[in-house]
């Protein structure tokens, strides 16, 4: 098995996070599957760009974001319902429970596509992907301090949003 | 400078928990100019109560079922929307005009990967790429080419006898359509795959020798989708014909001595 299979299968684990952080960026599935295959195909072409030895998912992400910002013009921006709802796997065996971590969870991924673009990338990062501040701000080319700020203001605002109605005491 | 914040001042400013606006900006603007308040400050880094909420909220995207063209983006299995045939001689021909070109140089390797992805689609088998044909050092040898990664097709083209149908599991149907052995002595199987959504390629493979497995010498996909399969004949990918006709130096081999010569390869 040489390297470059061994880096394709690598990705090819890296596909359900990858789609996680294009859904938080792009607000919707369709378009986040959309940046994932361009954001693979890229990383494909130029596998040799990437840095044994450095974190492979950042450079992918770091790929997935710039697609996104070259490209969100073209996109569908299909919002208005939930399509994570729609996933099978959140039908669970206690019906009752899952409504309600369903509809819980419908209202935080509501608040947080209602974040400004910006916020939404390091929100997908450091909450999500739980990455430091510092390899956020590494993986989106930004100063740790706008990292550190943008984030603030994000959780600012989704705590203002999910206090008001419950979930967080 | 770092002086000038007190760490609950940051612990808040990280919490989100800061309403003065210009304070945020203040102690944004001196982290980014500090790197010893920038560490002062990861430190103080703590997670928020809305973080497993965030966190489960999009755990059902970690769960949900890959889309299959997001897995072929990533091996190269494409969908195949784009009939197109390349030979491995204009393949060779184009990397050798792309020889002088500095090994590092990004658009020699994009080259390689757009075009063989193009390959890989025209085929649409699970083909992967032999090594030595995607370094771009100058010691690759002459005789990288596409490499079969299907254990399936391997093992059809090892053992199956021309004119039987093979399932071959993800890929659709396929069936060895010619066997013979070219100029080299080489064993060499044309071959067609009638992929899961009906559409029909043809190659032909050679046997690469000392273990090295089949390899692919021509491949095309066909204009239009067939029924069902159907022998050899002249509706075969041209590409494919042209190979064949330019590589064939035994009679076909049937029955009893194909059987031979695949013992033997």
């Amino acid at each position: 098995m040489n390297t470059d299979e061994t880096t394709r299968q690598a990705l090819v684990a890296l596909i359900p996070r990858l789609r996680r952080f294009a859904r938080v960026l792009t607000g919707n599935m369709a378009d986040a599957d959309d940046v994932v295959q361009a954001c693979l195909e890229k990383a494909m072409l130029n596998l040799d760009q990437w840095q044994p030895g450095t974190r492979l998912d950042a450079w992918v992400f770091r790929i997935a974001r710039n697609h996104w910002l070259d490209n969100r013009r073209r996109a569908h921006n299909r919002m208005g319902h939930d399509d994570i709802s729609e996933m099978p796997d959140l039908v669970g065996d206690d019906g009752v429970a899952v409504v309600e971590a369903g509809d819980e969870a419908r209202m935080v991924r509501a608040a947080v596509d209602a974040l400004p673009p910006d916020q939404r990338d390091v929100v997908a990062l450091v909450i999500l992907e739980e990455m430091s501040y510092r390899e956020a701000a590494d993986t989106l080319g930004l100063p740790i301090g706008t990292v550190m700020s943008r984030l603030s203001r994000a959780k600012a605002a989704l705590a203002k949003r999910i206090a008001g109605t419950g979930a967080v005491q | 400078m770092s002086a000038s914040f007190t760490d609950a001042q940051l612990a808040a400013f990280l919490a989100g928990t800061l309403v003065d606006e210009a304070l945020i900006d203040a102690i944004e603007v001196a982290i980014n100019a500090d790197p010893d308040l920038a560490a002062r400050t990861e430190a103080l880094a703590a997670g928020h109560e809305i973080d497993p909420l965030v966190q489960a909220a999009f755990a059902p995207v970690l769960d949900a079922p890959v889309p299959e063209r997001l897995i072929a983006a990533a091996t190269m299995r494409d969908a195949p929307d784009e009939a197109e045939v390349v030979s491995l001689d204009e393949v060779r021909a184009a990397r050798s005009r792309a020889a002088p070109i500095p090994a590092n140089d990004t658009a020699r390797g994009s080259w390689g990967w757009a075009q063989i992805g193009a390959m890989a689609a025209s085929l649409a088998l699970g083909v992967m790429i032999g090594g030595p044909l995607l370094k771009a050092g100058s010691d690759a040898p002459q005789g990288a080419s596409l490499v079969l990664a299907s254990a399936d097709l391997d093992a059809m083209l090892d053992n199956a006898p021309s004119g039987q149908l093979v399932e071959l599991a993800a890929l659709g149907q396929g069936e060895v359509v010619l066997t013979f052995r070219n100029i080299d002595g080489q064993l060499c199987r044309q071959f067609m795959i009638e992929s899961v959504g009906g559409a029909t390629s043809d190659a032909l493979a050679c046997a690469g020798g000392a273990g090295e497995g089949w390899q692919i010498e021509a491949y095309g996909r066909r204009a239009a989708p067939i029924g069902e399969m159907r022998l050899a004949g002249g509706d075969a990918a041209p590409a494919v014909i042209a190979a064949v006709d330019a590589m064939i130096d035994s009679d076909p081999l049937i029955g009893a001595d194909e059987a031979t010569e695949l013992s033997k390869k």
